[in-house]
């Protein structure tokens, strides 16, 4: 049987030691997956994105990176600490965190040059990078300097730049227009096709189907409360209701008023219907 | 606001850097080379005439950089003042710079005299300074910020601090995005009129804010760091390459810096 890439067992964690983050946590992560986390604010994705890349570390519990625990303690070993640094990257939610450098093109390049990578592959990642993204004319720029949509292309590319096995991706659509949306999610697919492991953070609902294989729904208690398919997840009304999970539209068909949850345009189908 | 349109203008605005003009084009350590060596030139200098020679080179540098002269002599003139009104003044006189005099006025009581040789001092130093300043100015202007700090490497400054004095630069700006934002919001609600007292407890709340974003940012920012492999000693992109231009215009500028400090010793 495959062995996951990922084992957390009873996580706990709390920020300050006084504010829970999450809350009896067990999830297992299998290479190549798509898996998509979902969750009102504050209930914990984010934080279990931090702890996947190990910049934080479970009050209790224990997270297993193909069978080696994580521990602050572990990354004193500048192998292992290379090694995992290689394999699993993270798109913060907040560009202006990821985005460091005085140029683009630093920026980009910064984790394969930590990282050991030769000149002539860190150029060839950077071409590669810039003809997918179409960011040729942003290199020289400085990230203050870009827009929202183009901040948050940029940052994707630092991370793949050090073409980890593992992608960690936090609101990756969060706040862009329909047109770079569809960039992102495309260039996330591809990524994945090509054998990476995408764990995803969002509320967008429009994107949690085509970027999933499996959702985990998360409750007020900071815990997982649902893990299922994404069209099972997505055709629950109630369960979304609850959860917060779901935009509520009130608008006109011809006199009437009309309320209900929000969904794709098959909805409106069924109305004329 | 005016006060941080000026900065982000005078700070960020990389509208000549980006110019295709003579010193845009050359190499920013050759730039600082040549910069620096013609400064500490300036300094040892002790003829006016030579030095406003440099200073005429300077602005007809700036003319070939495409850089509008009027904007120049502004932005270096008003530094003038600053460095050498309280220095420049006093020599005038007799009391500080006694010798043959040229002009005396009588101040309350006081008879002050402008000599020859204090006057002669007081050009010199401000032929100095505006000289020097104008070398420094031109620099920067025509030159990236990001490749300024790539030329901090050449005079040995350590790799840690060009890359935290790049990433002070690049948050500098998203903290005044910040303080815009924030007087704007305050401006919304509360008019333009607003008491001294009332003020006071706003800016210092304002100041307590960002200090605390500040915090919470240097650690994100630190854990990005980790997560893309830093691991204490940074590494950094090396993307500078000289061409023949470049050398042109190193060896160009020491025949004129050579030239000008013989031509020193001569007349001295």
């Amino acid at each position: 049987m495959e062995k996951p890439i990922f084992e957390l067992k009873d996580i706990y964690f709390s920020y300050l030691g006084r504010f829970p983050g999450l809350n009896n946590l067990n999830l297992s992560i299998f290479k190549g997956s798509k898996i998509v986390l979902m969750g009102a604010n504050g209930s914990g994705k984010s934080t279990l994105l931090s702890l996947l890349d190990a910049i934080i570390f479970p009050d209790k519990g224990k997270i297993d990176f193909l069978g080696n625990e994580l521990r602050e303690s572990t990354f004193n070993d500048e192998i292992f600490t290379h090694d995992f640094r290689s394999k699993v990257g993270f798109v913060f939610q907040n560009p202006d965190i990821q985005l460091f450098c005085p140029t683009v093109k630093e920026d980009i390049t910064f984790g394969p040059l930590q990282l050991g990578i030769s000149a002539s592959d860190i150029k060839n990642r950077l071409d590669r990078l810039v003809s997918i993204f179409h960011i040729e004319h942003l290199l020289e720029r400085a990230p203050y300097q870009l827009s929202i949509g183009e901040k948050k292309k940029v940052a994707l590319a630092s991370v793949l730049a050090i073409d980890t096995e593992v992608l960690l991706l936090d609101e990756p659509t969060a706040g862009l227009d329909p047109q770079t949306t569809r960039n992102i999610i495309d260039i996330i697919l591809e990524e994945n096709q090509a054998g990476k492991t995408i764990i995803t953070a969002t509320h967008d609902l429009h994107i949690v189907e085509e970027i999933s294989d499996i959702i985990h729904v998360f409750g007020p208690q900071k815990n997982i409360i649902r893990s299922d398919q994404p069209s099972r997840v997505l055709s629950d009304d109630q369960f979304l209701r609850e959860n917060n999970l779901v935009h509520i539209h009130r608008h006109k068909h011809g006199d009437k008023v009309h309320v209900h949850a929000h969904r794709h345009l098959e909805h409106h189908n069924d109305h004329n219907n | 606001m005016s006060m941080i349109s000026f900065i982000k203008e005078s700070i960020f605005a990389e509208e000549y850097a980006v110019k295709k003009g003579l010193l845009q084009t050359i190499d920013p350590r050759f730039k600082a080379l040549a910069i620096f060596a013609l400064v500490i030139s300036v300094m040892f200098l002790k003829n006016t005439l030579l030095i406003l020679s440099i200073y005429s080179a300077c602005l007809f540098l700036t003319y070939l950089s495409r850089i509008n002269i009027v904007f120049f002599l502004k932005r270096t003139w008003v530094f003038i003042p600053i460095f050498s009104l309280f220095i420049a003044i006093p020599a005038l006189f007799n009391v500080f710079s006694p010798g043959q005099e040229i002009f005396s006025l009588d101040l309350l009581g006081l008879k002050l005299i402008i000599t020859k040789q204090g006057l002669d001092g007081a050009v010199l130093f401000i032929s100095r300074v505006i000289t020097s300043v104008s070398l420094v100015v031109l620099f920067t202007l025509v030159t990236k910020h990001n490749q300024i700090l790539k030329v901090l490497r050449i005079f040995g400054i350590p790799q840690i601090f060009v890359m935290t004095f790049g990433m002070c630069y690049r948050y500098i700006f998203l903290f005044i995005e910040v303080i815009t934002d924030t007087y704007i919001a305050i401006k919304s609600r509360s008019g333009f009129v607003i008491s001294a007292g009332k003020g006071q407890k706003l800016v210092a709340g304002n100041i307590a804010n960002l200090w605390q974003r500040s915090y919470l940012m240097h650690n994100q920012v630190y854990h990005a760091m980790l997560s893309r492999g830093y691991a204490g000693e940074p590494k950094l992109l090396k993307d500078l390459s000289f061409v023949l231009r470049d050398w042109i215009f190193l060896i160009v500028s020491s025949i004129l810096i050579i030239f000008i400090l013989w031509k020193s010793q001569y007349l001295s």
